[in-house]
């Protein structure tokens, strides 16, 4: 084919991106304005400037775990593995680190301080979520890769054994008699981007969960569509049958994506606790991992999208929380339904056309 | 290969039942055998001595049978599994994963505690029924809802059932701390249930009888129960005894011809007399002897309705065009269209009416169980997870989920005793609860576990698929 | 010289078939060796074994003469050896680029040190892909999104994603099933510039005529066992197909002439979307009568699918209209089309045809459960179904220890008749439903993926049909099952019909051209899509 024909079908597909993403971009600015003006309507007007800051501040800091576990949710389908026990995952990630939180403050203290201390506990905090997530996502991969078992079930097995453990850890170690802990992770300003007017406050004066969270929409992007990893994960996702004809070790990849994808998801219930509230109540995570899902689907399996989605429903999360501010006399629990019934709208909305990796769901049967 | 014999009757030569039944129970028991071994393991490993799992399953075991009222407790908390497993069965046999049923729970049982007390004095035999229907079709229009999206935008109805739980237990509170709160009393709950609507305790049966209309609604029951197996037992007569009919003579004839209208309309003379016989004779019969007299035992007619809840969802899936519908789009939904069938109509239906089996079991709790006749504010039920293993443990056969519901049932109920004489926490249950999930859903597992050969069966196939449906 | 690629006494068993039985095989240096067999003789297992994806139970496998252990398909890009499936194993969504080098990326230099996440250099792999491209007159474009490509372009990029690997031993599987007869020609001409440039390649078909087209030597397979192998010079096609069947096989059905009536079926103008909003159909108009077989020939993707799902009800007809015994039925739903008479032999019996986890019994009611006598009201009669299913089962000589057995575990050609059973006893009114005008069959690729018994068994069936007076629609890929079956022929291509011809005055060569889209009137290829 012609050097020129190329260039044509080239620029020809580059118009159409960018036209369907500027189509998006005013949908979702439409989208703002009018959500903004209901909810001023609400509250009757009473929202300045320092309000707004704050509502979209709270609504990146909301839209954190839901996007963890929406990356979870990338990582794990892109290769072909369901994933329905993220809630879980993030449920027992939140346990161990605030266990680990706190349990690891009184060990440090008194060899380095209060705010040393405080810092390693918390770090270590998160690399104990972690490794608690990678654990379960492990038993997941295994029971649904190896064993083949219907992957939302086993998904929904992770959930179950999550509630029953984290209750029981509960009940006999941490609902009473607790030591002081070193608190949740302090605001973490970045330097001269903090100072941005209006963009500064939201995006760079967040916590480190955050921060990670926004590196990561960069990285997994970059992962799966610029490396060769990425090339294989799709593929695998798609076509298992066709990667294994050229050598892809299928179930390998699956393995790896459905343990990375655990790890993501630790870092999203270690928000719970160490980003959220310096405590830990049963039940915490309140179907934010379902919630990611959504989100995922809603962004078409791309990281980016998948956070555009979180963000939407962050953003439906702190509007509910300014409504209760400034509306005291409306009974809370009305504007709390608001999140979950936008999660169903914006599934009804979306799934029709959006695609998931054709081989999502189904075990591989080599030969 | 050869071809069928001649004689049908020959063709239907299937395995002994015996051998079959041994087929169905193998999985789930080893399952259950091993969930319980792991159990054990984990009591061994945080307690640190043997002996407390001796101590925790003697507990449980005593808990759940042994002790005063002990039976007829598990029972009790059999009850709304029933319910729940059954709505979840009904839903995997359509191909859905209605995992909504703790929301449908709520609304049912919240719609249940308003119409029980919206309206004073009326008699049970319309009463009760009403309230029934009431919170059946909140839990059917609470599971409709996400059927319909998912029929028309093919949203997964995992979530949006999930979404709608979470809408639900703000709803149920909102409801029940504002506009239905209770007028009186300290505490927050719903207003108490007319007498009418009540779920009658078994202990109270026999003054209940000394009511006419009671009564008269019980011999209504009996009799068209009795109509129902006198049709069943005479078509199975007619189908054996006709093909073999060979009418020699005139008089013969006749007496065929006679037999055969005998036949074709006696149930509904049995039934009509067994309702007059039941009318009449109960009462005073029951007054005069009644087995259970303890005043402090819960069990209650919903063990009756769980029953026949049970048989009719069987009757409903694999003896009617509607339970075929349903099972065709839950095995294929493209060969479903290919036949005729309607998937919208199939998936909405599927939904409701597993929506409302849940939003009976939050009905009975309500009026059947609960010490107040009302849904207090801080009630939680936790009961819907375990459906999920109850469903599949019983393989999704309403006969199987009758077993599992009660020992799931059963296992719940002693866990109290079980924590106070061994100081083992509730939560090992919900534990090996988890586990029976994993080896029913993977029953690969348990071959690997038990080094059992055989290739996958057929109903080892996934239950659920992926999200675009 | 050593053979290029040898299979020696292989042996593959799985549950329940013995898929190859002490097979022996050689493929010269050089040649173009072809394996002929029907459906489910062990050709495509053997192949898969030399490949690497299943390992044999027993046997060798030499390359070059030397001994190999081939584990995997890796190991077999390794030794030279690629393979071009019979269903591509091509990933829709991305790109040729991406499809061929996946397995092999090309990386950018730079970032090799970072292993798997090193990063794409799809520009050296889409030079090296137009270099060979060039090399073996193999016209791809490499941007190109696969899912977009035409069949006959996917099947180039598989063959160019084998040459990618230096392939020295190139495995065809029925590369001609998805091509046209000049296409077929074509490719023939491309493989023996590739053997000139030295490759050597086995091809798989079940056709006895490419392999006279352009086969060194012949290899026969049958029931999982190596009958023999000949040079094409010394074998007729009686040979050939009594050595695939192991006895002598009719190779035409023989039937009378057609005796057509009024119409039964009419179409006019219909216009048909696929699943991406493309026109499928577009304008078709044509018609069936009663007592004729009109066969609708053309390479699958033509638009025959979406023909077939609006004709049965399964998919929305975007334009034109049609009409069943002078009823409008354009937007009908399938129950509506049951009731009128309409029997339907779906393309994917797995998919549409039949439920695999129910019973026998279920699946010959599937689409007369709601009515008399299977059902009274809402309760179903299972006597009555059973007697039926009985009754069918018999008639239809489907194989099955009982009418409880599940579908699923039914042979392709049992399944299809249990299909066949349904629908024509429908049109034949045995379920005691009368109808009273001419019944219509439409039957879509019937005997895709069958045995030669029962594909004979299908063919009778279906003339048996017509000559009760049925009006017949086949729909197949299958040049040789049309020329067969059918009375009058229509060539579908890119959504047209492009003419419609008596099947006595027929030739391949016509049939070929006009399913190349070549008219007579243009001679040249037909300018629309």
């Amino acid at each position: 084919m012609n050097a020129e024909l190329r260039m044509q079908t080239g620029a020809r597909v580059f118009w159409l991106k960018v036209r369907r993403s500027s189509v998006t971009l005013l949908l979702s600015a439409f989208g703002l304005v009018a959500s903004w003006a209901l909810l001023n309507l609400v509250i009757g007007g009473q929202c300045g400037s320092k309000c707004v800051e704050d509502t979209l501040a709270q609504t990146l800091r909301v839209a954190t775990p839901i996007a963890f576990a929406a990356f979870c949710g990338v990582l794990c389908e892109r290769a072909g593995v369901v994933d329905i026990g993220i809630e879980g995952k993030m449920l027992m990630s939140a346990m161990v680190a605030y266990g680990v939180n706190l349990f690891g403050f009184q060990l440090f203290q008194d060899g380095m301080g209060p705010a040393a201390a405080g810092n390693l506990s918390r770090w270590l905090a998160v690399v104990a979520a972690v490794a608690v997530a990678i654990l379960l996502g492990g038993l997941h991969a295994v029971v649904s890769i190896r064993f083949k078992s219907d992957q939302i079930i086993s998904g929904t097995v992770i959930n179950i054994l999550a509630i029953g453990v984290t209750g029981y850890m509960y009940r006999s170690f941490l609902s009473e008699n607790l030591p002081a802990g070193p608190g949740t992770f302090p605001l973490a300003p970045i330097p001269l981007l903090s100072q941005i007017p209006v963009l500064g406050p939201i995006f760079f004066q967040q916590k480190p969960l955050t921060y990670i969270m926004l590196l990561l929409a960069f990285g997994i992007t970059w992962m799966l569509f610029y490396t060769q990893w990425g090339l294989r994960v799709r593929a695998v996702g798609e076509h298992p049958r066709a990667a294994d004809t050229l050598g892809v070790n299928v179930l390998r990849t699956r393995y790896i994506n459905t343990l990375v994808g655990g790890a993501v998801a630790g870092l999203g219930g270690a928000w719970f606790t160490l980003e959220a509230v310096d405590v830990f109540s049963p039940l915490m995570t309140n179907g934010l991992g379902f919630i990611g899902l959504a989100a995922m689907i809603f962004g078409k399996w791309n990281p980016f999208g998948a956070l555009i989605g979180a963000l939407i429903f962050g953003l439906g999360s702190s509007v509910t929380a300014t409504i209760s501010i400034f509306r005291p006399d409306i009974p809370s629990q009305i504007p709390q339904m608001l999140p979950y019934l936008l999660t169903i709208i914006v599934l009804t909305g979306v799934v029709g056309r959006a695609v998931a990796p054709a081989a999502d769901g189904q075990a591989y049967e080599k030969g | 290969m050869a071809n069928l014999a001649r004689n049908p009757v020959s063709a239907r030569n299937r395995v002994s039942p015996l051998q079959r039944i041994l087929d169905l129970l193998s999985m789930p028991a080893l399952a259950l055998v091993t969930a319980f071994v792991l159990g054990a393991v984990v009591i061994f490993l945080t307690s640190g001595r043997l002996e407390t799992v001796g101590e925790a399953y003697w507990g449980l075991l005593r808990g759940a049978f042994l002790k005063e009222r002990g039976f007829s407790e598990s029972l009790v908390a059999a009850i709304p599994y029933v319910f729940l497993s059954l709505g979840l069965a009904l839903g995997f046999k359509t191909g859905l994963f209605n995992i909504g049923v703790e929301g449908q729970f709520y609304m049912g049982a919240i719609a249940a505690a308003w119409a029980g007390q919206a309206v004073q004095g009326v008699p049970a035999i319309i009463h009760l029924p009403l309230t029934l229907l009431a919170g059946a079709l909140g839990g059917a229009i609470w599971a409709g809802i996400p059927g319909y999206l998912k029929a028309k935008t093919g949203a997964h109805e995992v979530i949006s059932t999930m979404m709608m739980n979470y809408v639900a237990f703000r709803l149920t509170e909102f409801l029940i701390s504002g506009p239905l709160r209770a007028p009186s009393g300290s505490t927050i709950q719903t207003p108490r249930i007319s007498p009418g609507a009540e779920l009658w305790s078994l202990w109270d049966i026999p003054a209940r009888l000394a009511d006419p209309l009671n009564a008269l609604a019980v011999g209504l029951g009996l009799g068209f129960l009795a109509w129902l197996i006198a049709r069943a037992v005479s078509r199975r007569g007619q189908e054996s005894g006709a093909s073999g009919q060979s009418a020699t003579s005139e008089k013969a004839g006749r007496a065929v011809r006679n037999s055969q209208f005998a036949i074709r309309n006696s149930p509904l003379l049995i039934g009509i007399a067994v309702t007059i016989i039941a009318f009449l004779a109960l009462p005073p019969l029951t007054r005069l002897w009644w087995p259970f007299t303890d005043q402090y035992d819960r069990l209650h007619l919903g063990l009756v309705l769980a029953v026949l809840a049970a048989v009719a969802v069987w009757w409903l899936l694999w003896k009617t065009t509607i339970g075929f519908e349903l099972r065709t789009v839950g095995a294929n939904p493209n060969a479903a269209r290919y036949a005729g069938m309607s998937i919208t109509r199939n998936v909405v239906l599927g939904m409701a009416l597993s929506g409302a089996l849940a939003g009976l079991a939050g009905t009975v709790e309500v009026v059947g169980v609960s010490i107040c006749r009302c849904l207090p504010l801080f009630f939680s039920s936790g009961y819907g997870f375990d459906s999920i293993a109850i469903a599949l443990l019983g393989r999704n056969n309403p006969f199987g989920i009758l077993a599992s519901s009660f020992l799931f049932g059963a296992m719940r109920n002693g866990a109290d005793l079980m924590e106070l004489s061994s100081g083992v926490s509730k939560y090992i249950i919900s534990l090996i609860q988890a586990l029976v999930l994993l080896f029913v859903a993977a029953p690969a597992v348990v071959r690997w576990l038990y080094r059992i050969k055989g290739a996958a069966r057929a109903d080892d196939a996934p239950l659920t698929r992926g999200w675009g449906g | 010289m050593p053979p290029a690629l040898q299979a020696i006494g292989i042996t593959k068993c799985f549950p329940g078939v013995l898929a190859n039985d002490h097979v022996d095989f050689a493929l010269a240096q050089g040649e173009i060796h072809a394996l002929l067999g029907e459906n489910g003789a062990g050709k495509s297992t053997l192949m898969n074994i030399l490949y690497g994806l299943y390992q044999p139970d027993e046997g060798q496998i030499t390359v070059n003469g030397q001994p190999v252990k081939i584990v995997s398909p890796h190991d077999a890009i390794a030794r030279g050896i690629g393979m071009v499936h019979q269903h591509f194993m091509l990933v829709p969504p991305l790109t040729v680029t991406e499809n061929i080098m996946l397995g092999q990326e090309s990386l950018v230099g730079a970032t090799q040190a970072l292993g798997s996440l090193a990063m794409l250099n799809r520009r050296a792999a889409a030079d090296r892909i137009r270099t060979l491209s060039q090399q073996y007159g193999l016209a791809v474009d490499p941007d190109a999104t696969v899912g977009d490509l035409p069949v006959g372009a996917q099947q180039r990029v598989e063959i160019i994603k084998a040459l990618y690997r230096s392939a020295e031993i190139l495995i065809l599987d029925e590369p001609t099933a998805v091509l046209t007869p000049q296409e077929a020609d074509e490719l023939f001409v491309i493989m023996r510039g590739m053997v000139q440039q030295g490759k050597s390649i086995v091809f798989i078909t079940h056709k006895l005529r490419e392999v006279f087209a352009v086969a060194d030597t012949i290899s026969v397979m049958r029931a999982g066992a190596m009958v023999g192998s000949v040079k094409p010079a010394q074998a007729t096609r009686e040979l050939l197909a009594e050595m695939m069947v192991g006895r002598a096989v009719i190779l035409a059905i023989d039937k009378a002439a057609a005796q057509p009536g009024a119409p039964v079926l009419q179409t006019d103008g219909l216009r048909v979307l696929d699943d991406r909003k493309h026109v499928a159909v577009d304008g078709v108009s044509l018609e069936v009568r009663s007592g004729e077989i009109l066969g609708v020939a053309g390479v699958q993707g033509n638009g025959q699918t979406e023909l077939a799902e609006a004709l049965t009800g399964l998919r929305r007809v975007a334009g034109g209209n049609i009409t069943l015994n002078g009823h409008d039925t354009t937007h009908a739903t399938p129950r509506q089309l049951v009731e009128a008479g309409m029997g339907h032999v779906p393309e994917d019996r797995h998919k549409h045809g039949l439920v695999l986890a129910f019973p026998i019994r279920d699946n010959i009611v599937l689409c007369t459960y709601y009515r008399p006598p299977n059902s009274h009201g809402v309760v179903l009669d299972y006597p009555a179904i059973e007697r039926q299913a009985e009754e069918l089962v018999r008639v239809f000589d489907v194989r099955t220890p009982s009418i409880q057995t599940t579908a699923g575990s039914l042979s392709g050609g049992n399944q299809q008749k249990v299909i066949m059973a349904r629908e024509l006893s429908r049109l034949a009114g045995q379920d005691g439903v009368q109808t009273r005008e001419p019944p219509f069959l439409i039957a879509s690729q019937p005997t895709r993926g069958l045995d030669v018994g029962s594909i004979e068994f299908i063919h009778r069936r279906i003339v048996e049909a017509r000559d009760r007076g049925a009006a017949v629609l086949l729909i197949s890929a299958e040049l040789d099952e049309i020329m067969s079956l059918s009375d009058r022929i229509a060539v579908m291509y890119k959504g047209h019909v492009l003419a419609t011809v008596d099947a006595r005055a027929a030739t391949r060569e016509q049939l070929g051209l006009l399913m190349a889209g070549v008219t007579p009137a243009s001679g040249k290829e037909d300018a629309r899509g």
